[in-house]
């Protein structure tokens, strides 16, 4: 049997070489990737297992991964930066929920004015809001020197222990990270329909009762997803912690840091806090992932 | 009755707004006042009015000499963060293809990745390449940690745009790239402004990753966290901090009324 006489293509326009097809569009954004994000991470990987990438007669090894689960040492660091970030993530929800729950649900005309009001101090300069705590808090800084000058305290007794301190750490976190949790929140109440709660009201349940059988559950979403974008970035702070904490306030991130900047860097050690801190936040990103959807943030 | 709030828990949320919102400005309003005050040293009582401090700072070539290698820096990894995130958004948007999760999930992942990690990432591969840390090493940094942003901003808008506008084009014999240059750039670009705006002000403000790849020429972040730690001249950097805060909160506020008027359009187009 004769094979099928080919059918002609039809006759196409010649069309340009320069053809905006999927690889092409995904090809440079994931080679940018790939060679300064993914091969980088590969290499402290490879450095955690493998002192000194240069060829020696060292094989793969497990020694300082051993030695970082074992020595105890870096683990009770990472757990007193953990209940840190975890205190602080918890605090600022709780504070900005009422905040968001007012902007949302309040019926107020200027509501996106207020957001911004609020927002707008989380897109001015990270370092400068450090700066600024840094000559509220001090001994004889703006606090301390309002309480001499009117007589509340006396200049003999300040009050220390505000700068330099773990609480100093967490104040300053905490006021940084403030107005970006409002965010997530606002969006699902904003998108909560106020027709339940007016069936729940209808039924005879008092604004309460609504609030915890209704709004509550369905703004946990927001809520979760506040507490993660904060709770994931501060875990490995290591900034406000180094220009406000003093010892009490050092945390991992500081490690970290130590470990590949002091006068005796010790970089397989450092590669191996750092995969342990990256392992941490991959496992938390997965497990929470329902609940960082960029669309949650994107809406703003 | 409103069923969300009593009048007396309305009160008391906008008491607690207000309060909150006292705590938040607080402590730029205090950098404001000390700024112009005469005194060497940040703290009460007050010692009379000055302008030396702005004066100092403009003359301080370090300081300047800084914010204008952010500047450089912020502008050329913003636009090459902004290009790459034009071409990601196209691809998540408008086409379809496998392993779609997986590559929208690595384009994002940038987003969580702790700073600290991925600073010391990138200082063991330009150790281990060879490449001496200068301000092009800042830039490659950036743009990574921008690339998410910009995706996250023009992928909504892209949504918004009708396709059926992108077919007529391609249907009168416009070639992809014309689609693109003369029918989804235009539409997009409001979404591609903001987007340089967050890739910019992110870069511009970067301290963590620029501290392990930064060369000999620093940033103004890095010239800034020196400054804030061993404050030798602190009314200095707080008047430069006020000025810094100010012009970022109009680019705000600038910016959203842009985004406010853009959008008003595009609805009244439709």
């Amino acid at each position: 049997m004769d094979p099928p006489a080919e059918v002609p293509p039809p006759s196409h326009r010649r069309r340009p070489r320069l053809d905006l097809a999927t690889p092409s569009l995904l090809g440079l954004p994931l080679v940018w990737l790939g060679a300064f994000f993914l091969v980088p991470i590969a290499i402290v990987t490879a450095y955690s297992f493998a002192p000194a990438l240069a060829p020696s007669p060292h094989p793969l090894t497990l020694q300082t991964w051993h030695d970082f689960l074992h020595s105890g040492v870096y683990l009770r660091l990472f757990w007193k930066s953990a209940q840190m970030s975890l205190t602080v993530s918890a605090i600022i929800v709780v504070l900005a929920y009422p905040l968001a729950y007012y902007l949302a649900l309040s019926g107020t005309k200027r509501k996106y004015v207020l957001l911004l009001l609020l927002i707008a101090p989380f897109l001015t300069s990270y370092l400068l809001r450090v700066l600024a705590w840094k000559v509220i808090l001090g001994n004889n800084g703006v606090l301390n020197s309002f309480l001499f000058w009117s007589g509340l305290r006396s200049p003999d007794n300040p009050i220390s222990q505000l700068l330099y301190s773990r609480f100093a750490v967490m104040l300053v976190l905490g006021y940084i990270w403030l107005p970006f949790v409002a965010l997530p929140i606002f969006v699902s109440l904003e998108s909560l329909d106020r027709r339940l709660l007016e069936a729940a009201t209808d039924l005879g349940a008092s604004r309460l009762q609504a609030f915890r059988r209704v709004t509550l559950p369905l703004s946990l979403p927001g809520v979760m997803a506040a507490f993660l974008f904060v709770f994931i970035p501060t875990l490995g702070e290591f900034v406000t912690p180094s220009l406000v904490g003093g010892a009490s306030g050092y945390m991992y991130g500081n490690q970290i840091v130590d470990l590949f900047e002091t006068g005796f860097p010790d970089w397989e050690t450092g590669s191996v806090l750092a995969i342990f801190l990256l392992a941490v936040v991959a496992v938390l990103t997965v497990v929470f992932s329902r609940f960082l959807q960029p669309r949650q943030v994107a809406q703003d | 009755m409103d069923v969300a709030l009593s009048r007396t828990g309305a009160w008391v949320l906008r008491a607690l707004f207000a309060l909150v919102v006292v705590f938040l400005y607080a402590p730029i309003v205090i950098l404001l006042v000390f700024s112009f005050n005469n005194s060497s040293v940040p703290a009460f009582p007050l010692s009379g009015f000055t302008l030396q401090w702005y004066r100092e700072f403009l003359g301080n070539t370090d300081l300047r000499g800084a914010l204008e290698t952010s500047a450089i820096v912020a502008a050329l990894s913003s636009a090459a963060a902004v290009v790459l995130g034009i071409l990601a958004a196209i691809a998540l948007v408008r086409r379809e293809f496998k392993a779609k999760g997986p590559v929208s999930a690595l384009l994002l992942s940038p987003l969580v990745i702790p700073y600290v990690v991925f600073g010391i990432s990138l200082l063991l591969l330009f150790h281990t390449v060879g490449i001496p840390r200068s301000i092009l090493t800042v830039v490659i940094g950036h743009v990574v940690i921008s690339l998410p942003y910009t995706i996250l901003v023009l992928m909504p808008r892209l949504q918004q745009i009708d396709v059926s506008l992108e077919e007529a084009a391609y249907d009168l014999g416009a070639s992809r790239f014309r689609t693109f240059r003369s029918v989804t750039f235009p539409l997009l670009l409001p979404a591609v402004v903001s987007a340089y705006l967050i890739a910019f002000t992110t870069s511009f403000d970067e301290y963590a990753v620029a501290s392990f790849v930064v060369g000999s020429r620093v940033t103004f972040p890095i010239y800034l966290y020196s400054a804030v730690r061993f404050p030798y001249n602190l009314p200095q950097v707080i008047a430069v901090a006020v000025v810094v805060i100010t012009v970022s909160l109009l680019v705000v506020v600038g910016a959203e009324i842009g985004r406010r008027i853009a959008e008003r359009r595009l609805q009244s187009e439709d």
